[in-house]
């Protein structure tokens, strides 16, 4: 009899809950970054530090999803701005469980080159975003908890709280807002290892493209240095019929006019 | 009507006195649990000045940390072996963890940002991720290190036994309470390596505690040794005590105050204490007139009566010079000083106030025997050290010209000595040689780059002007034209990340070692280079825009001298390859030179000023401006010797000896006072025309009385001698060297420079002095 009911008793945050903090993550991964087949905006980043002194970056993103939502992915940057970066090119084919592959086109020296991915935890084109902040951290390397349900302004959300299995983030753990109705992340919290509040992402403007709610506006703020990032989206489309052969080095350096103006 | 008298009313009522003086000092006494100490170097000077909001500013744009400590690791078999490197690794990994530190920005082996070009794969990231597993990795790590100037002298000496971790601290974190836990962090590792941990937190707790040191223990060492003096001088425990009594109430009050108007204890007012215990002496004329005066009498009332009116004056206006001689502190630039002096002069009233109501209200309750049987020896006839200094005071009448001449051969030797006075703050150097942040600092100078950091900030009014390549070539050649001086150990700027990515991305060929000729080369470098950097990387070199650089230098040595030359050769530099560009110094170096400047600026303001007020306040009291100008002599004299003490022996001056000397122009004017003030009174009570024989009873009496309060003054500083912080020592030898010489020289010299002048000085009819005015006697 006893045993029964501490068997009930573990079972019963299950119940309460429906879905586990993995299924959350799972899906809100494939609302937030897997979209579409393929996905092509116009990105525009601006870096604000303490004192509000501002800096640029202006890219086109192309994305394609070469498997399901968590598998593999390809992706691929042109630059506009700061000026003297223009005709820049960036490409990186993600994988699960495994070390990126990128390649930068330097035109000014017109060279090609690998770029190794050893650190996911770096910041992504000087920006309070890391690369595992922009295109995503596997499911699978954080254990997820459902924390609580709330409300975050008119979204009934989950609240899940991810903590790292090994210690190879630069975050200690993260409080994910999963919106329960898209499954976007709208709100997320990273504190540091020794447990400080760190990074704060909210996102500012959610919009329908295409029949796909889509983050069109959000920010990055570092709570330590007062930093933050601010990135628009302008011009999203879903669906553009990508092809492969775009992702390549080819196209690095002469990148098709009609898929990055 | 008669005037209300302080003495009379304290000799009536001495119990309501005492319990007053006992119940204002509990009042003050509540102040104390709130006391804090403030060892920033940087609180030298106000948060408004120049210098301080320009350095602010330079952090800001830079986003650069106040305060960083360094933690130097060494080992003299090489730390580049898999035993130490896997140390720092768990060392570094320990320090990441800890409260207060600015994680991302740590910078060592484990941390710092590397750009290396492997099997045509560009690698922006940590040094050493990990701790290396085979030798090969060590020797790998070891290529990486030496084959990037960005890392020699930085995080590798060039022999490779010394690295070092760079561990910034965030806003408001305690530093030393993150260099005690990463002491204990490197404890925890059993091993051949020495560590040090060093860098400015580290340096101001040390200094904060050597403080509470001088305040805890070396104040009440120096009170016992003044009690046991005066004990041993007097010979009556209630005398003793009396005086002590004074100098602690004086204390309580001062300190009371200054921390309840919530001012910090600063390196200048910790030495409050020791100062207004050896100002206390002074009511040693006092008792040493009581003594006399109650021989001649036998009656203890009318003894005190008369002994306050002969020596009111004098001690009144004694008083007033000490004070004044401190508050003209105040008008100095450098904060603590100005809080010194407030505290001081403050405490210099109190003292005067206790002596006219608390000490004659303590001598009423002396008991009459003992009295007697103490003062038994106080006869300036009977009393061997009166006599020596009697016979000194006619020595020096009657041998005017021989003493003058000595005396002027003394000065001129002086001044040549004082002449080679080199002015120079060096922070470091307030520790002593064996000191462990010293040894620390030597070290890590000896095997690194300098530990000693200045910024030279260049300047452009056009934003993305850095990104030239001729500006990048300038701050290059400017780096280079700094690196040929010897102070300067190691520079880097944002031209070293560019040259560094060039040469990687072509195959780590030393050709590509330079910056590349277009601008937008250089942009896509950078660019390249912040994709993978830590932010901080670049913030620290460039502002957001491209229009300011910021280039590092450290230096070997804290001396100010240092940061003058590197100004000195950047502007050099700059006049020698124009470019419309304005370079401007800043950190922490810079901090210390515009100080050291400050500190001469005050030094020949605060010494002027002193020298006019402390020369009005003798001719007021002389009511002479001839008399002020004898009584001057011994003074400067005595300055000027010290000074060419310090400058003979390369004794750096710097801010507590330039303060000392402005001070004691105010304190050592004091036996000038006491002895021209008595000879006077001598000559108008006596009506006598014997100057030799009045100059010999005043070195004599009161004489005794300025020898006792100059031993007292001395034994009281002397404590200081064996302080652990080398200001404290400098203020102590000075002192006891200024007390001892000005006694000797008013009590040799004073008579015979009155003999020689005697008339220029006595040909007028003598002013009031206390008893009633005579005519002089011209001689």
């Amino acid at each position: 009899m006893k045993r029964w009911i501490a068997l009930l008793a573990l079972a019963l945050p299950l119940s309460v809950w429906a879905v586990s903090g993995e299924e959350v993550m799972k899906k809100s991964q494939a609302a937030f970054l897997y979209p579409g087949k393929d996905f092509k905006v116009r990105v525009l980043m601006k870096l604000i530090n303490r004192d509000g002194q501002e800096r640029v970056r202006e890219m086109t993103m192309l994305r394609k999803n070469t498997g399901a939502a968590g598998g593999e992915q390809k992706y691929f940057m042109y630059f506009f701005q700061p000026a003297d970066v223009k005709d820049m090119t960036f490409m990186t084919y993600k994988y699960p469980a495994k070390d990126d592959d990128r390649w930068m086109f330097i035109p000014a020296v017109n060279m090609v080159k690998r770029i190794a991915a050893q650190d996911k935890r770096s910041s992504f084109v000087g920006s309070d975003f890391t690369y595992e902040d922009v295109s995503g951290r596997d499911v699978e390397d954080d254990n997820h908890v459902i924390e609580r349900e709330e409300k975050l302004g008119s979204r009934d959300c989950y609240v899940v709280k991810s903590t790292p299995k090994a210690g190879d983030a630069d975050f200690g753990h993260k409080l994910t807002w999963v919106d329960k109705a898209t499954f976007l992340p709208v709100k997320e919290e990273q504190f540091d290892r020794k447990g400080a509040p760190y990074k704060q992402f909210t996102a500012d403007e959610i919009a329908d493209v295409k029949g796909q709610p889509t983050v069109i506006k959000r920010t990055m703020k570092n709570l330590q240095t007062g930093h933050r990032t601010e990135v628009g989206y302008l011009k999203s489309e879903y669906d553009l019929g990508l092809e492969d052969s775009l992702f390549s080095e080819r196209f690095l350096r002469q990148p098709p006019r009609k898929w990055v103006d | 009507m008669t005037k209300f008298s302080l003495v009379e009313f304290s000799i009536r009522r001495p119990k309501l006195v005492l319990l007053l003086a006992g119940l204002l000092t509990l009042v003050f006494l509540t102040q104390f649990p709130k006391i804090r100490t403030d060892t920033n170097p940087k609180h030298m000077l106000p948060e408004t000045s120049d210098v301080r909001v320009w350095n602010d500013a330079v952090d800001k744009t830079f986003a650069l940390y106040e305060d960083t400590i360094v933690v130097g690791v060494e080992n003299d078999a090489g730390v580049l072996n898999r035993d130490t490197l896997g140390r720092i690794a768990r060392i570094t990994d320990g320090i990441l963890g800890l409260d207060g530190v600015a994680t991302r920005d740590v910078n060592g082996f484990t941390t710092i940002t590397n750009v290396t070009a492997e099997a045509g794969t560009l690698k922006v990231g940590p040094l050493m991720p990990a701790a290396p597993r085979t030798d090969a990795e060590v020797e790998a790590l070891r290529a990486a290190l030496f084959g990037n100037t960005l890392f020699v002298d930085r995080v590798i000496s060039k022999d490779g036994k010394t690295t070092a971790i760079y561990v910034p601290l965030e806003k408001g974190a305690n530093g030393a309470e993150v260099a005690g836990k990463i002491r204990d962090i490197v404890a925890k590792e059993k091993g051949p390596e020495r560590y040090y941990v060093a860098g400015d937190p580290v340096a101001r707790d040390t200094f904060g505690a050597e403080m509470f040191k001088l305040m805890a223990i070396f104040s009440p060492i120096a009170g016992m040794i003044m009690f046991a003096a005066i004990q041993y001088m007097f010979r009556n425990l209630a005398l003793s005590a009396a005086m002590m009594g004074v100098s602690m109430v004086a204390i309580i009050w001062s300190i009371g105050l200054l921390i309840g108007a919530g001012f910090p204890v600063h390196i200048m007012s910790s030495m409050a204490p020791v100062f207004l215990m050896a100002i206390a002496t002074d009511s040693i004329h006092i008792f040493n007139e009581f003594y006399f005066r109650y021989k001649e009498r036998g009656d203890k009332l009318a003894a005190i009566r008369e002994t306050m009116a002969a020596v009111s004056r004098p001690v009144r206006f004694t008083a007033l010079a000490t004070a004044a001689g401190f508050a003209v502190l105040m008008f100095m630039n450098i904060v603590p000083v100005q809080v010194f002096g407030a505290l001081i002069a403050f405490g210099t009233v109190v003292l005067r106030l206790l002596s006219f109501s608390f000490i004659p209200a303590v001598l009423t309750f002396v008991r009459e025997d003992r009295i007697a049987r103490a003062a038994g020896g106080e006869s300036v006839e009977g009393d061997r050290t009166a006599r020596a200094l009697g016979r000194l005071g006619a020595f020096g009448a009657a041998r005017p010209w021989t003493t003058v001449a000595v005396a002027l051969v003394l000065v001129a030797v002086s001044a040549w000595g004082t002449s080679k006075i080199h002015v120079n703050n060096n922070l470091v150097a307030w520790f002593k040689a064996s000191s462990e942040i010293r040894v620390a600092d030597t070290t890590m100078n000896r095997a690194l780059g300098g530990t000693s950091l200045g910024y030279l900030v260049v300047e452009s009014k056009e934003a993305e002007f850095m990104k030239r390549p001729e500006a990048m070539r300038w701050m290059e050649g400017l780096q280079r034209h700094l690196e040929t001086m010897p102070v300067v150990g190691k520079t880097f700027s944002v031209a070293d990340y560019v040259k560094r990515i060039n040469r990687v991305l072509h195959d780590d060929d030393k050709q590509y070692d330079v910056v590349p000729d277009t601008k937008d080369t250089v942009g896509q470098y950078l660019f390249l280079f912040s994709m993978s950097a830590k932010p901080s990387d670049l913030d620290n070199v460039v502002d957001p825009v491209f229009g300011k650089a910021n280039v590092w230098i450290q230096m070997k040595t804290w001396d100010a001298e240092a940061m003058r030359q590197v100004i000195a050769a950047a502007e050099e530099y700059q006049k020698a390859n124009p470019l419309p560009v304005t370079v401007k110094p800043a950190g922490i170096a810079y901090f210390n030179l515009v100080w050291n400047d400050e500190v001469l600026g005050d030094l020949v303001l605060g010494f002027g000023l002193a020298l006019v007020v402390v020369f009005v306040i003798l001719a007021l009291d002389f009511r002479s401006a001839r008399w002020a100008l004898v009584g001057y002599v011994p003074l400067l004299f005595t300055i000027l010797l010290i000074y060419g003490v310090v400058g003979f022996v390369g004794k750096d001056f710097d801010m507590p000896l330039s303060v000392m000397s402005t001070l004691s122009l105010g304190m050592a004017v004091d036996f000038a006072i006491h002895f021209v003030s008595r000879l006077r009174q001598r000559l108008a009570e006596m009506g006598t025309t014997d100057l030799a024989q009045a100059l010999a009873w005043t070195a004599a009496r009161p004489g005794k009385g300025i020898m006792r309060n100059a031993m007292l003054f001395a034994a009281a500083f002397s404590v200081m001698m064996a302080a652990p912080l080398t200001p404290y020592v400098a203020v102590g030898a000075f002192i006891v060297a200024m007390m001892l010489l000005s006694a000797l020289l008013t009590l040799l010299l004073l008579p015979a420079l009155v003999t020689l002048g005697q008339r220029w000085l006595l040909d007028k009819p003598m002013p009031a002095a206390v008893v009633a005015p005579q005519p002089a006697i011209g001689g």
